[in-house]
C-alpha cells in the first residue's frame, strides 16, 4: 500500500516536472466552441478551437495571406472545361494518436471521400448525426447543387466533378467545412453507437492534439508528434475562455495567458504603450453595414435609402466606436481584397441634403427600427454605441428611429426575415478571400431571406455577380466586381459603414504569431521564449 | 377613588391629543432622533428638486452629442472642460445633465413601482386577512409562488416576455414587489379583525367595505409605509439592474443603470464614465433607505422609547 502511494507521488511529481519543462502557450479565447466539428458550425470561435488546430483541408491558406497552397493534397489538376479537379493526396500523413482512438492507416482517399459526402448526401448515416445540427457552410456555399460526383480514384487520388464552373471552388475548398475527418474514427464510432462523440472528441491530422474540454473553463490540446509538417516548437495548447475582454486584457498582464483577440477599443492605446505586451494589427478582411429592408416601404425607394446613408455620419461611427482603428466603408468588399472599385465614391455627410432629398421623395414623419448586434465582432465593436450614433443623426433630418436588441442567436435567425422591420446592423468577415464570398453571399437573389439581410434582388447586379462566378480569368472577374460595386452604390441597399483594424494583444514572449487576414487565430509555427 | 379618577385638566394636553398637528409633531420628534434618517429624508428632497427642476439646472439636453468632445475627463483632470463639469461619455453627452435628468427616471420608477404594489398589495392583502377561508388561500399560495422566484430573475423573464423598455420594466418589477405587500397588510388585518373596535364597528352595523377600508386598514399603516420607502429604493435599484442587462430603458434614455451598462468597458480607461451613474445609484438608494428606518424607528410602536 505504502509502495503504491509513494509510486504515486513519484509519478505525480515526474509529471509535474515535465509540465514545468513543457512549454504551453495559453490564449484567452472569446467564447465557448458550440462543438468540435468544423462542418456543423459557422462561428469563428468554433473554428479557432476545432478546425485550426486538430484538422487540416485538402489546400489550406498560405499564414498570413488568403492565397491557397496545398494541404493534405499536394497537387491537384483541372480539366480544360474547369469541371473537373482531380487531388493527388500527400501519403504517409497521419491520423492523431489519442486515450479515446489509435489510427491503424494513414490518411487516404476514403476520408476525403467520407468528409464531403456526409454533408452533401442526404443518405449518409452522418448527415444528421446531431439532431439539431446542418451542415449549414457546406449548403451556404451552394455546394450540393454544384456537386455533380465526389470519386476515389485510387487510394491517393480523388476527383471532383461539378455541374457548372466555379471559379472560387478551391479557395471553398480550404474553408474550415473542408476540413478532413477520419473515416476510420468514424466507422469505430458508428459501431460503438457514440456519434456524437464526433462532435466532442476530435480526432485529425493537424498540428495540434485534443486533449480536454471544459465548457466555459477551457480547451486543452498537446503538439502532435507524427504532424506531417513537422512537430510543433510548443508542446501545450490551452485556450482560457474569457468572455469578457477587459478581463482577457488583465489575464495577459497577469501572464495568466500570452494572446488574446478582440480588445476593447479602449483599452488598445494602453496596451500599445505597455513594454511587456506587443501588439499586431491588421486591416481586417472584414465590412460592417447597415442593410435596409428593401422590401419594406418606404424603405424600397432608393431615394429614401440614399437619403438616410447621407444622414448618417459614419467618421463619427468609426471614431466614437473603433477610436479611429477603423476607415469608412464605401464598397461591400474591403480594399485589401482584389476587385474593389477606387473609383466609386461614397454618399457624402450632408444631412441639408438629406432632408431635402427626404422630402423630394414624398416621405414626411418617418420613424423606424435600427437592429445592433448585443455582441462585439471584429467589424463592429459595439452596435449599440453606432445605433446610438445614428439615432442622434437621424434625428436630425427628423427621422425617428427605435434601437431594437435581442440575443445573439435570435437576432442573427430574427434578421433573416424578409418581413423584418427595420434595418440591421451586421457585417461580415471574408471566408476565402474571394469577392464572390461577400457579393454574391451577401447581396445576391438565392440569399434573399438568409444572408442578404437587405432583402434586395436586383437583377442587373445578381448577372454579374453570377458571371463572374463561373469566369475563370481573374482580370475580367475584376471587371465584372467593379461594375458590380456600381451598381450596388447607385442603388445603396446597404449604408456601409466601416472596415475595421483587427488588433491582437500578446506577450513579448510570444514569436512567430502570424494574423490572419481571414480572421483565423491559428497557432501552428507559433514560439514562447522562457 | 380620588386616586383613579386624573383631572381632566392634568391630562388634557396628552389624552386629548388626537388632534393631527400634535402627531405630526410626535413623530418627527421620534424620527428626528435617528439622524441618519434626517440627512436621508433632506437629500431625497433635494433630488425631488432636481428632477423638476431639470431643464433649468442641466447645463446640456441629455441626449445631445457633442462630437468634438468625445470622453471629455471632468473639470479638475487634465483636459477637462469647464462646459462639461464631470465629463462626457463615449458619444460626446454631457454625464452632469444626463445625471440630473436620470434623477426624473429614477424617481419616477420609484414612485410608479411603489404606487402600483402598494394599492395591489394592499386590496389583495386586506381580502385575503379579512375573508380568509379559501380567498386567503388561493391568494397566499400564488403570492407564495411569486417570492419563490428570485426577484430580479423574475422581473428579468416578464421583460423579457413583455419586451424591453421603460414602462414593461417598472410592471415586471411591481409585479415582484408585489407579494411584500400583501403578506404585510394580511397579517396586520388578521391581528386587527378580532379587536373590540372593529367588533364594536360592526355590532353597529358596518358593511363589510367600510369595515375592510375605513375601521381596519388605517390602523395597519404603519408597516407598509415602512416597507413601501424600503421597496422605492429596491425598485431604484432592480431598475438599475434591468438597464444595465439591456432590459431596461432603451437608449439613449439617460437612465443610471443603463448609463452604467454603456460605460462598463470604460472602466480603465474613462474612469468617470462608469463612476458617477454608479455613485448616484449608490447615493440615492442609501438615503431613501435611511430615511425608511428613520420611518421605522418613529412608526412603530415596538421601537417606541417613553
Amino acid at each position: 500500500m505504502k509502495k503504491t502511494i509513494f509510486a504515486a507521488a513519484l509519478l505525480a511529481a515526474t509529471a509535474l516536472a515535465g509540465v514545468a519543462n513543457a512549454k504551453t502557450l495559453v490564449y484567452c479565447s472569446e467564447g465557448s466552441p458550440e462543438g468540435f466539428d468544423p462542418a456543423l458550425y459557422t462561428a469563428g470561435t468554433t473554428f479557432d478551437a476545432s478546425s485550426r488546430p486538430v484538422f487540416n483541408r485538402l489546400v489550406e491558406f498560405k499564414p498570413g495571406t488568403t492565397e491557397i497552397e496545398p494541404g493534405l493534397a499536394e497537387s491537384w489538376t483541372i480539366s480544360d472545361d474547369g469541371l473537373q479537379y482531380t487531388f493527388k493526396l500527400r501519403p504517409g500523413v497521419k491520423f492523431q494518436t489519442t486515450d479515446f482512438f489509435t489510427p491503424t492507416r494513414d490518411m487516404n482517399a476514403d476520408d476525403v471521400v467520407f468528409s464531403f459526402e456526409r454533408q452533401w448526401k442526404e443518405d449518409n448515416a452522418w448527415h444528421k448525426y446531431i439532431p439539431e445540427g446542418s451542415y449549414e457552410y457546406f449548403a451556404g456555399m451552394g455546394l450540393p447543387e454544384l456537386l455533380a460526383n465526389i470519386e476515389k480514384v485510387d487510394d491517393l487520388t480523388v476527383k471532383f466533378t461539378l455541374k457548372n464552373k466555379e471559379a472560387p471552388f478551391l479557395a471553398n475548398l480550404g474553408m474550415d467545412f473542408g476540413s478532413i475527418q477520419s473515416k476510420e474514427y468514424a466507422d469505430k464510432l458508428q459501431a460503438d453507437n457514440k456519434m456524437v462523440q464526433l462532435n466532442q472528441m476530435p480526432v485529425g491530422t493537424g498540428p495540434f492534439t485534443f486533449v480536454a474540454y471544459q465548457q466555459d473553463a477551457a480547451i486543452r490540446f498537446k503538439a502532435n508528434d507524427a504532424y506531417w509538417k513537422g512537430r510543433e516548437k510548443i508542446d501545450d495548447l490551452v485556450f482560457a475562455i474569457t468572455p469578457d475582454a477587459a478581463v482577457r486584457l488583465q489575464k495577459l498582464k497577469a501572464g495568466e495567458c500570452q494572446i488574446f483577440p478582440y480588445p476593447n477599443a479602449a483599452d488598445v492605446p494602453a496596451i500599445k504603450s505597455d513594454d511587456t505586451l506587443t501588439t499586431m494589427e491588421e486591416n481586417g478582411l472584414n465590412v460592417a453595414y447597415l442593410a435596409y429592408n428593401t422590401q419594406q416601404a418606404p424603405f424600397d425607394k432608393v431615394e429614401v435609402r440614399k437619403a438616410l446613408n447621407m444622414a448618417i455620419n459614419k467618421k463619427a461611427i468609426v471614431d466614437a466606436v473603433f477610436e479611429g482603428a477603423a476607415e469608412v466603408a464605401k464598397n461591400p468588399i474591403p480594399p485589401s481584397m482584389w476587385g474593389y472599385n477606387k473609383a466609386i465614391e461614397d454618399d457624402k455627410y450632408d444631412p441639408e441634403a438629406a432632408k431635402k432629398a427626404l422630402e423630394a421623395a414624398g416621405v414626411k414623419d418617418l420613424s423606424m427600427k435600427i437592429w445592433a448586434m448585443p455582441v462585439a465582432r471584429p467589424y463592429m465593436l459595439n452596435a449599440r454605441r453606432a445605433a446610438e450614433l445614428m439615432q442622434a443623426d437621424l434625428d436630425k433630418i427628423g427621422v425617428k428611429a427605435e434601437i431594437v436588441s435581442m440575443e445573439w442567436a435570435e437576432y442573427l435567425a430574427k434578421s433573416k426575415d424578409v418581413k423584418r422591420d427595420g434595418a440591421v446592423i451586421l457585417g461580415w468577415t471574408g471566408d476565402n478571400g474571394d469577392p464572390d464570398n461577400f457579393l454574391h453571399t451577401l447581396l445576391g437573389c438565392d440569399a434573399v431571406g438568409g444572408n442578404n439581410r437587405a432583402q434586395w434582388c436586383n437583377k442587373e447586379f445578381n448577372d454579374l455577380v453570377l458571371k463572374a462566378k463561373t469566369t475563370v480569368d481573374q482580370a475580367e472577374r475584376t471587371k465584372l466586381y467593379e461594375e458590380a460595386q456600381v451598381v450596388f452604390k447607385r442603388e445603396a441597399p446597404w449604408d456601409t459603414l466601416d472596415h475595421s483594424v483587427v488588433v491582437m494583444p500578446m506577450s513579448k514572449k510570444v514569436k512567430g504569431y502570424i494574423m490572419s487576414p481571414l480572421g483565423h487565430h491559428s497557432f501552428s509555427g507559433v514560439d514562447v521564449e522562457e | 377613588m380620588a386616586q383613579t379618577t386624573t383631572s381632566p385638566s392634568q391630562i388634557g394636553p396628552v389624552s386629548t391629543d388626537s388632534s393631527r398637528r400634535a402627531r405630526l409633531a410626535e413623530f418627527w420628534y421620534y424620527f428626528s432622533e435617528n439622524r441618519g434618517a434626517v440627512i436621508g429624508l433632506f437629500f431625497f428632497l433635494f433630488l425631488i428638486i432636481v428632477a423638476v427642476f431639470a431643464p433649468l439646472l442641466a447645463p446640456h439636453a441629455p441626449t445631445m452629442q457633442y462630437r468634438d468632445a468625445v470622453l471629455v475627463p471632468p473639470f479638475w483632470e487634465e483636459g477637462g472642460r469647464a462646459t462639461y463639469l464631470l465629463g462626457t461619455d463615449a458619444v460626446g453627452r454631457d454625464i452632469l445633465s444626463r445625471l440630473i435628468y436620470g434623477t426624473r427616471y429614477s424617481l419616477f420608477i420609484g414612485v410608479i413601482v411603489t404606487t402600483i404594489s402598494l394599492v395591489g398589495g394592499i386590496l389583495i392583502g386586506v381580502i385575503a386577512g379579512y375573508f380568509r377561508g379559501w380567498v386567503d388561500t388561493v391568494i397566499m399560495r400564488v403570492m407564495d409562488i411569486i417570492l419563490a422566484f428570485p426577484s430580479l430573475l423574475l422581473a428579468l423573464v416578464l421583460v423579457a416576455v413583455l419586451g424591453p423598455g421603460l414602462t414593461n420594466a417598472m410592471i415586471a418589477i411591481a409585479l415582484v414587489f408585489q407579494p411584500h405587500f400583501v403578506r404585510l397588510t394580511r397579517a396586520a388585518v388578521i391581528s386587527e379583525k378580532t379587536r373590540d373596535y372593529v367588533v364594536a364597528a360592526k355590532v353597529a352595523g358596518a358593511g363589510p367595505l367600510r369595515l375592510m377600508f375605513k375601521t381596519i386598514l388605517p390602523n395597519c399603516m404603519a408597516p407598509l409605509i415602512v416597507q413601501a420607502t424600503l421597496s422605492f429604493s429596491n425598485a431604484i435599484l432592480d431598475a438599475a439592474a434591468l438597464g444595465f442587462l439591456g432590459q431596461g430603458a432603451q437608449p439613449p434614455t439617460p437612465e443610471w443603470g443603463t448609463m452604467l451598462a454603456e460605460a462598463r468597458e470604460f472602466i480603465l480607461r474613462a474612469w468617470w464614465v462608469v463612476t458617477f451613474p454608479g455613485l448616484a445609484i449608490l447615493i440615492t438608494v442609501l438615503a431613501i433607505n435611511l430615511m425608511g428606518d428613520g420611518l421605522r424607528d418613529a412608526l412603530d410602536p415596538k421601537l417606541k422609547r417613553s
